[in-house]
């Protein structure tokens, strides 16, 4: 297992893609924002999507020199194994996330059930249970009025 | 390469969200959700250990480092950008 880090290309792999995800946060968050925001958190929404959108459009000038302001920063063959990479692990957490709700969905986790004891419930007679407590209801008050005629 | 790097990076992506939430599913789950949460961890683990013992000769070393480079900077810049969404929604 060779993991020497001789050949790493920081600039090209790290860099780059450290701008575009700030890129993409600030666009999908400021998209947010001004969508569902009021007043002033509307405004900031704004802010942050134009920034989001210069900062992506910054990396497309310095990748393909399009615009012509920082021209062909980042080789484009590797920018474009660096954004393949990112998309693809990210495409890879999303699956594993999916397959972890899929089996927690169909395995049955509910094992509280299994403590109660449903026979129980089903034996019991309602009435009976009501006219216990009427009895036992009647039996406190008849109690409280005796004590109270022999305080009279 | 392009897709053995597309191959290799689903998989350090899947085996990064096994990882974590059969972590923490592992912990906080009771029983059977706690069962399941340590299979997740095992299969993470399997992940974790096919890329770095038969992963890294199928797949060219240098290519798949650098994607990892390249994945730790997207998700750093994606902290870094919500990061200054909160501050700049916390300040005003």
């Amino acid at each position: 297992m060779d993991m020497s880090t001789n050949n790493l290309d920081i600039m090209e792999f790290f860099v780059s893609m450290l701008i575009v995800g700030i890129g993409v946060a600030l666009l999908a968050t400021g998209s947010f924002t001004s969508y569902f925001g009021a007043g002033k958190s509307q405004k900031i929404g704004f802010a942050l999507l134009f920034s989001g959108a210069i900062t992506l459009a910054l990396v497309i000038d310095m990748v393909f020199g399009t615009i012509g302001i920082m021209p062909e920063q980042f080789e484009k063959t590797t920018f474009e194994d660096a954004l393949i990479s990112g998309v693809s692990a990210l495409s890879g957490m999303i699956i594993g996330m999916f397959m972890i709700l899929f089996v927690l969905m169909k395995v049955d986790t509910v094992d509280d059930l299994e403590d109660l004891d449903l026979e129980d419930l089903e034996d019991l007679d309602l009435d009976e249970e009501l006219k216990k407590l009427e009895e036992e209801l009647n039996q406190a008050d008849n109690n409280e009025e005796d004590n109270s005629e022999e305080d009279k | 390469m392009n897709t053995e790097l597309i191959i290799s990076m689903s998989l350090v992506g899947a085996m990064l969200s096994m990882l974590g939430m059969g972590l923490l599913i592992a912990y906080y789950g009771s029983s059977k959700t706690r069962n399941v949460g340590f299979v997740f961890l095992i299969v993470g683990a399997g992940l974790a250990y096919y890329l770095a013992e038969i992963g890294m000769n199928a797949y060219p070393s240098e290519s798949f480092m650098n994607g990892m480079l390249a994945f730790l900077g997207g998700m750093l810049g994606g902290i870094i950008g919500i990061i200054i969404f909160l501050v700049a929604i916390i300040k005003s």
